[in-house]
């Protein structure tokens, strides 16, 4: 089975290759060779997806520190560091866990619609387009299948260029400045996330007595970060008894010491593991986006060819919510509670509202799809930082939803645009009557991304809002959070049912296209293209415990680990008020002495 | 004369074959260049002379001793060393010739080819030579090996005005930076008494055990890292690279952004003790270059170079975005690099044997030398491969539509932009990450409070590396976008197929190589700069005094 996950990365790379040595003269042999590595690399992704499913997955048990277990794994090393039988190195470690398993499925489905609906749009410079699309694919599958936290950046990276080229070779007329601002935008991200990344190896290098052994393997890294957890707390409640069982002044004194040098390390361990915190969500957060920092994604959305929107929106964006998932929060579980939460929380209900309010105010049809995004993508942040079972599920179901909606939609005002060259909400009106099918479509898009009950996009955002609402910590009040982010359904539909109303219904006004021949409805490869993704979409809505139950294992996983990390979260709370409140006392008493 | 030293010399001079081979050609070169016979032939001398070497390199690397005593004697009376760090920087500097003589193969004319030529072979015997100097005088004298073959060079192809401005520069700053490395050598010396540099690094350490450093050791220390901040363009010591790259031909800013380059990291490395030839292991016969783990010449130095470090690569980035002229452009980029590699030299001497183990400074600076040498020397190369007599490359505007007009040319330029941008699967993105970690992996005892501070500022300096490394994405994906993303100004001629095109592959395949797999780089490195086995380094640790 192993094999399959390294047939799936060879797939892409060989076709770009072949694809780029065919030259641009020979278009429709190099659309076919990429349709048919598009569709045989979905063929494996359900292959593994099938035989995942299948196999016996046992949780970990709860003596067992948590961490992740991937299946069909391959390990080789790459980079060694040091001699011997200790040595470590960077190594391709790739596997399947119920985490990634989907993220791979909803990628090798969107880039066959990505091939498809580039078929006719796509005329200039096609093998370079093609060959840059399926590197695209190989990036942002490394990136979903790595085990490896040094191979992972390395395809988090890679992603970068052929998405610079796509944006900025076959975009619209604003492509340059779109696609440089992407790339730098991104890459400055990245580059903080890499410092975050080398710090979390090198930490735990030092802090695990391990004397400059370097461990690159995630699920190590995972159980490494939660032994010291367990440990150092642990070590001061030992001092402590030893302290309390201590004899005389002078071992009295001594315990004290050793007790405070424990208290030290763990203070200390805390704040390194706030900076890895900070240091890995920048990038991550960038990538999301998350609303402060989302000023490229509009830009890059509404220049990109629309094969490049679908990937961008379906697949890249993941990248960044899925590195919070398998990095962030299990490498910097007390930082991501204490201080992520509070933080990500208000940043994801902020970027809920104002970007719905965003995609209100747009004329641009397509303007008004990437500013959706950034609401949907608030939902994601929002579960995955209500730290729990529910939450987590729900953000990860959300971001395979987003990535079937959103893709659906751009490739929708793909479709739209192809047809009259225009995106402006203005030019339309009335198109229902006139494309039947297209209507159709884009009805049943919209409720998907509405968030209708029976099509996906409810199930995720309920099991979001239900995991936020049951979210308690000393710092963020969960429940105004979950009842903000309601708001933002409320406002979703607004703008989506706006746009239809605005777009397919009314008298019916065709925008002026001269030249271009009479309108057709769909053709059987754009119906071949909006099918699939329809029917994932009623899948996921009436049956979502198919995805739930795969990927509950692995999500358990993070979930024991922040909950880990809120019981020592309300251990120290408990032990300051215990701390303050002999202080208290001893005032009361002096306040009541003269 | 010394006897120890004569027999030194007549054991030494075997070794010395593949730098005696260069002089030879070196001299045939300069005799043969009275006749007019043309470029191809005497190009094709230099490239036979540099693969002679090589074979001889590889026939006899590195110097067994038979005993202890007799590598003990050589290390403290020997003019030169044959340890595993002077063998590494004599491979790179050979292949390294060969490349700059396959760049700069078209663009010399037929009578200036075999002088040209000749200096080559010169800056190559002094790269060598500065890598196996294990006293004063002999590295200063390798690196005016360097030097002198290089005012020729700037000289020779062109004459017009800017190029003469541009050698005056050269030659006069670069004299002025002569005078104070040989200032600073001389207190060295005073103040040691010996010009033989393990002797004047133990002194040192022996001065450090007692109390603080002699002010005068200060003074020295200053003036060494001054005259050779010059030939790495560390700030402020760069103002001449961008007129100077502007003015000559893009050959010779090939080989001035990486030969000095390379020879005032050794330099650095070798005066300030950062590597010491220690006594072979056990049963080798080898003399190993170790990394030393307290800065021999004063806990200043590292600051100093944090310092040079943060300016060099801030300025050297900011000034980078403002240009338009290629030249100009790979020149700052060339100081910004100078910045990442003295990170490098900050941290080595902060990575103690209690700190991971398999990273370190100076095998990261090593490392990136030869990645920079590559990548750059590949940007010039292609720029040079682009241009003909009549039309050359100079601005980012004559490299628009080359994506379109011509195809590989821009993928192979776009591999080195990428490398120098640092992404991954090249092997700027490698260095960049070993650089990052050695910053990062400072090492801090809770019981000495320094050591924290330490750790913060060495942390800030990545993230201002890191920094500097998003701001260089932008100058140099403005000349991908240039290739890629507009439409062609006027189109470049079809290159032809012609040496520089495999000075171009050899730096890519090196580039994507030790990019994708750098494990035999890496190796090398490691091998060059032999860290104590993990046993020997708890030893050490335990050592008091540490």
């Amino acid at each position: 089975m192993s094999a399959l996950v390294l047939y799936l990365l060879a797939l892409p790379l060989l076709s770009a290759i072949l694809v780029a040595a065919l030259g641009s003269g020979r278009g429709p042999l190099i659309r076919w060779i990429s349709l048919a590595s598009t569709l045989g690399s979905l063929a494996l992704a359900v292959a593994i997806s099938w035989g995942f499913i299948d196999l016996p997955r046992v949780a970990s048990a709860d003596t067992e520190i948590p961490t992740f277990h991937p299946e069909m794994v391959t390990r080789v090393n790459l980079v060694p560091f040091g001699d011997g039988p200790s040595a470590t190195g960077i190594q391709f470690y790739v596997g399947v866990d119920g985490v990634n398993v989907w993220l791979v499925l909803l990628t090798a489905l969107l880039m066959v619609t990505a091939v498809l609906v580039s078929w006719t749009a796509i005329s200039e410079r096609v093998n370079e387009f093609y060959a840059w699309m399926l590197i695209l694919q190989l990036a942002m599958e490394g990136v979903f299948l790595s085990f490896d936290i040094v191979l992972f950046y390395v395809f988090f990276e890679l992603t970068l260029v052929p998405l610079f080229f796509v944006i900025g070779i076959w975009g619209g007329p604003q492509r340059q400045y779109a696609a440089k601002k992407f790339f730098i935008y991104t890459l400055t991200g990245s580059l903080i996330t890499l410092l975050g990344v080398l710090g979390v190896i090198l930490t735990l290098a030092f802090e695990d007595g391990s004397r400059g052994k370097l461990t690159f393997a995630i699920p190590e890294l995972v159980q490494m970060v939660g032994r010291q957890n367990r440990e150092l707390p642990q070590d001061i409640h030992d001092k402590e008894q030893a302290l309390r069982a201590a004899r005389g002044a002078e071992g009295q004194a001594a315990a004290r010491d050793l007790v405070r040098q424990a208290q030290e390390k763990l203070d200390h361990w805390r704040r390194i593991q706030f900076w890895v915190f900070v240091a890995l969500a920048v990038g991550f957060a960038i990538k999301v986006p998350l609303v402060p920092l989302h000023t490229w994604l509009p830009l890059a959305h509404v220049e990109a060819p629309t094969a490049g929107s679908v990937i961008l929106a379906g697949v890249l964006l993941k990248i960044g919510s899925y590195g919070f998932l398998r990095l962030c929060v299990p490498l910097a579980p007390d930082a991501s509670l204490s201080f992520g939460a509070p933080l990500i929380g208000c940043l994801a209900v902020i970027g809920i509202l104002c970007g719905s309010f965003c995609a209100l105010a747009q004329d641009d049809i397509k303007r008004l799809v990437a500013y959706s995004s950034v609401s949907h993508l608030g939902y994601c942040m929002l579960g995955m930082f209500a730290l729990n079972e529910v939450g987590l599920s729900g953000s990860l179901l959300q971001m395979i939803n987003h990535g079937l909606s959103t893709g659906a939609l751009f490739l929708l005002v793909g479709m739209l645009y192809e047809r009259y060259h225009t995106r402006k909400m203005a030019d339309y009106s009335g198109l229902g009557a006139r494309l039947h099918l297209l209507a159709v479509f884009w009805v049943f898009i919209a409720m998907s991304s509405i968030g209708l009950p029976g099509l996906n996009g409810f199930v995720s955002e309920l099991l979001v809002m239900m995991g936020m609402y049951e979210f308690q910590s000393s710092r963020v009040y969960g429940p105004t959070l979950a009842v903000l982010a309601a708001l933002g359904v409320v406002l979703g539909a607004w703008y989506m049912l706006t746009l239809l109303r605005r777009v397919f219904f009314g008298p019916p006004r065709e925008p002026h296209h001269g030249g271009h021949g009479p309108v057709r409805d769909l053709n059987g490869r754009e119906l071949a293209t909006l099918l699939p993704i329809a029917a994932a979409c009623i899948f996921l809505g009436v049956y979502p415990r198919a995805f739930i139950d795969t990927a509950a294992t692995d999500l358990r996983v993070v979930a024991h680990i922040a909950a880990e990390a809120r019981n020592r979260d309300g251990a120290m709370l408990a032990s300051a008020e215990r701390n303050r409140a002999p202080e208290q006392t001893a005032q009361a008493g002096r306040n009541n002495a003269p | 004369m010394n006897d120890a030293i004569v027999t030194a010399l007549t054991d030494y001079f075997p070794y010395l074959g593949p730098e005696i081979v260069l002089g030879v050609a070196a001299c045939l070169l300069f005799l043969g260049g009275t006749w007019r016979i043309g470029r191809h032939l005497w190009g094709s001398v230099a490239l036979l002379a540099l693969a002679l070497a090589g074979a001889l390199l590889a026939w006899m690397p590195l110097r067994s001793f038979a005993g202890e005593s007799a590598a003990r004697a050589s290390l403290y009376a020997a003019p030169l060393i044959f340890d595993r760090l002077a063998l590494l920087i004599r491979v790179v500097s050979l292949v390294g010739g060969a490349v700059l003589v396959l760049t700069s193969w078209d663009e010399v004319s037929d009578e200036q080819a075999a002088d040209y030529h000749a200096c080559i072979l010169l800056m190559v015997a002094g790269i060598n030579f500065t890598g196996m100097a294990n006293e004063l005088v002999t590295l200063f004298l390798s690196l005016e090996l360097i030097s002198i073959p290089t005012y020729i060079l700037l000289y020779l192809p062109r004459v017009d005005r800017p190029a003469q401005e541009a050698a005056m520069k050269y030659f006069l700053l670069s004299i002025f930076s002569s005078a104070l490395l040989l200032f600073g050598f001389s207190y060295l010396y005073g103040l040691a008494g010996t010009t033989n540099l393990p002797a004047l690094i133990e002194a040192f350490e022996s001065w450090r055990k007692v109390g603080p450093l002699p002010g005068l050791a200060l003074v020295a220390l200053v003036m060494v890292v001054a005259g050779l901040g010059f030939r790495i363009t560390a700030v402020p010591f760069h103002f001449y690279a961008p007129d100077v790259y502007q003015g000559t031909t893009t050959a010779a800013a090939a080989l001035l952004a990486f030969v000095p380059k390379v020879a005032g990291f050794v330099a650095l490395i070798r005066v300030l003790g950062f590597v010491l030839p220690a006594l072979p292991l056990a049963g080798t016969g080898v003399l190993e270059s170790r990394p030393t783990f307290s800065p021999p010449l004063g806990d200043q130095v590292p600051f100093l170079f944090w310092i040079v470090a943060a300016v060099t690569m801030t300025l050297g980035n900011i000034l980078a975005l403002l240009q338009d002229n290629l030249k100009r452009l790979l020149a700052y980029s060339s100081v910004a690099h100078a910045g990442y590699l003295l990170i490098g030299l900050a941290v080595a001497p902060r990575l103690t044997p209690d700190s991971t183990a398999p990273l370190g400074g100076v095998e990261a600076v090593l490392f990136y030398l030869v990645a920079y040498g590559a990548m750059t020397i590949g940007v010039f190369a292609m720029m040079s491969a682009l241009s003909t007599p009549s039309r050359s490359v100079e601005t980012v505007d004559d490299l628009a539509g080359l994506g379109r007009s011509h195809p590989l040319p821009a993928l192979e330029m776009s591999l080195f932009l990428f490398s120098l941008i640092g992404i991954p699967l090249t092997v700027g993105f490698v260095g960049k990450l070993w650089i990052f970690l050695g910053a990062l992996a400072v090492p801090a005892y809770a019981d000495v409070p320094q050591t924290l501070t330490q750790q913060r500022l060495f942390i800030t300096l990545a993230v201002i590396g890191a920094i500097n490394a998003a701001i260089g994405g932008w100058y140099y994906l403005r000349i991908v976008a240039a290739m890629y993303l507009r439409e062609p100004l006027e189109p470049l001629p079809r290159p032809q197929v012609r040496p520089v095109r495999a000075a171009v592959l050899i730096c890519g395949l090196i580039t994507l190589a030790a990019g994708i797999y750098p494990r035999p780089l890496v190796r090398a490195v490691q091998a060059a700069v032999a860290r104590p086995a993990a046993s020997e380094m708890v030893q050490a640790a335990q050592e008091p005094g540490r």
